[in-house]
């Protein structure tokens, strides 16, 4: 299966970055075999609809699972059109290959409902309480 | 920077008036300083002078000229902006208008049309841009105006949907009511909301005449400098209305940031208890109290505006 983690950075040693609509990067890991590739999140500025337009782009890398800490409503509808699954609760302490193998021992929990109000996904550094 | 001969087409284009008729207009950077009350009763004013005004209260999230008139709202309508609507038969998947969206508000699943999941504004891009004239139009309330009638006064009010962020949408379409209303109107008066933001800007348009209203405290000295700042970018001047003029407070300061920015206190109204019955009562403080101090000051602006622009 492929799946997208967030990330703040482009390797799998990088941290997990715990928003989805405006993490910097997206992991892609096929969670049966080594295969990976990193593609940064070009909706991250974004003023309104970050979360939707994160999801246009890991949906047309064609993941079918989402990785992350935190999901908004907006991106949760957007991944529920393109049938990916939603997995919450990765934290940004572990690395992308840490939150990878804590995945396949099935430790975290498929979401069925999104987190937050609309921008609930959202998690400015500053600038937020 | 802009070059100067580019900000004048820029401005001329912002000012640009469909009615023939002169726009007068009542704003003020800080809440609560007297803006409706001064706007209702130079409105209330040049009626009784014989004149048929039009007043336009703009502040869209906070409409109350007509409790101060004792007004009710009538002839409801509802404001819709337009949201895209996807005629799957001619939906080719193109994707044009997922990617020409600023909110990202559409998505393209992998099967299938796009869907509107975000927050739409009703920039109507999408629309424009797609090659298959796929997106119809779908309405989406934000707001309501209204329009009351009282002997020479005709009230145009806009209320904004609580939670809705186009109030500057709210002023174009009330704008767009009263121009179309055929209201036979010497003069227009345009009560703004407080503040320097894009509903206030928009209902600037187009004004022969602004008031700036402020008090004589720190903070009135603060708000009416951006006030101030913002009627200089939009190459509009200003007259000054210092309400509560006998409250002590840092009157040098303001007439000298004043002058600084090309101003001048044109008139002072005091504290004045008869206006605050006035306004318990619903009824203009020109027409109830005509001899207080007050009235005669604002009925003295009425005037002033009947001889600059209704003689």
């Amino acid at each position: 299966m492929k799946l997208c983690i967030t990330s703040d950075g482009k390797e799998l040693n990088s941290s997990v970055e715990e928003t989805f609509g405006r993490s910097p990067y997206f992991v892609i890991v096929n969670t049966e075999t080594p295969e990976s590739k990193s593609v940064r999140n070009t909706s991250m500025q974004s003023g309104h609809g970050a979360g939707i337009r994160a999801a246009q782009i890991i949906a047309d890398e064609g993941a079918e699972a989402l990785l992350t800490g935190i999901v908004g409503p907006n991106a949760f509808n957007a991944l529920k059109a393109a049938h990916i699954k939603v997995f919450e609760g990765a934290s940004e302490f572990d690395s992308v290959k840490d939150a990878l193998e804590k995945f396949k021992k099935g430790m975290y929990k498929e979401a069925t409902v999104p987190s937050g109000g609309p921008g609930g996904g959202r998690r400015f550094r500053g600038g937020q309480w | 920077m802009v070059d100067a001969e580019l900000r004048d087409k820029i401005l001329a284009a912002l000012h640009r008036k469909v009615l023939d008729i002169p726009v007068v207009a009542v704003t003020g950077g800080k809440g609560g300083v007297g803006k409706s009350t001064i706007a209702i009763n130079i409105a209330a004013g040049l009626a009784e002078m014989g004149h048929k005004v039009a007043l336009m209260d703009a502040d869209v999230e906070a409409p109350d000229d007509h409790i101060m008139l004792g007004i009710t709202l009538e002839k409801p309508l509802d404001i819709t902006i337009n949201v895209p609507d996807v005629d799957a038969g001619k939906c080719t998947g193109c994707r044009i208008c997922v990617d020409i969206c600023r909110r990202n508000a559409l998505f393209q699943p992998r099967e299938g049309v796009p869907v509107l999941i975000g927050d739409c504004n009703g920039c109507e891009a999408c629309m424009l841009a797609c090659p298959e004239g796929a997106l119809g139009k779908e309405g989406k309330k934000i707001g309501e105006t209204y329009v009351s009638e009282r002997d020479r006064l005709l009230l145009f009010t806009g209320k904004l949907l609580p939670a809705i962020e186009e109030s500057s949408m709210v002023v174009s379409a009330l704008r767009d009511r009263l121009c179309a209303s055929g209201t036979g109107a010497d003069l227009v008066l345009v009560d703004t909301s407080p503040g320097i933001h894009c509903n206030v800007i928009n209902a600037l348009r187009g004004a022969d005449a602004v008031y700036a209203v402020t008090e004589p405290t720190t903070l009135g000295a603060h708000d009416l400098e951006r006030t101030l700042k913002l009627l200089g970018i939009l190459g509009l001047s200003s007259h000054l209305i210092l309400n509560f003029s006998d409250l002590p407070g840092p009157r040098e300061k303001i007439a000298a940031m004043a002058r600084a920015l090309d101003a001048e206190i044109s008139c002072e109204l005091p504290v004045d208890e008869q206006v605050l019955k006035s306004h318990v009562e619903g009824v203009p403080a020109v027409s109830m109290f005509p001899d207080a101090v007050s009235s005669v000051c604002m009925r003295r602006i009425a005037e002033d505006i009947a001889t600059e622009y209704l003689q």
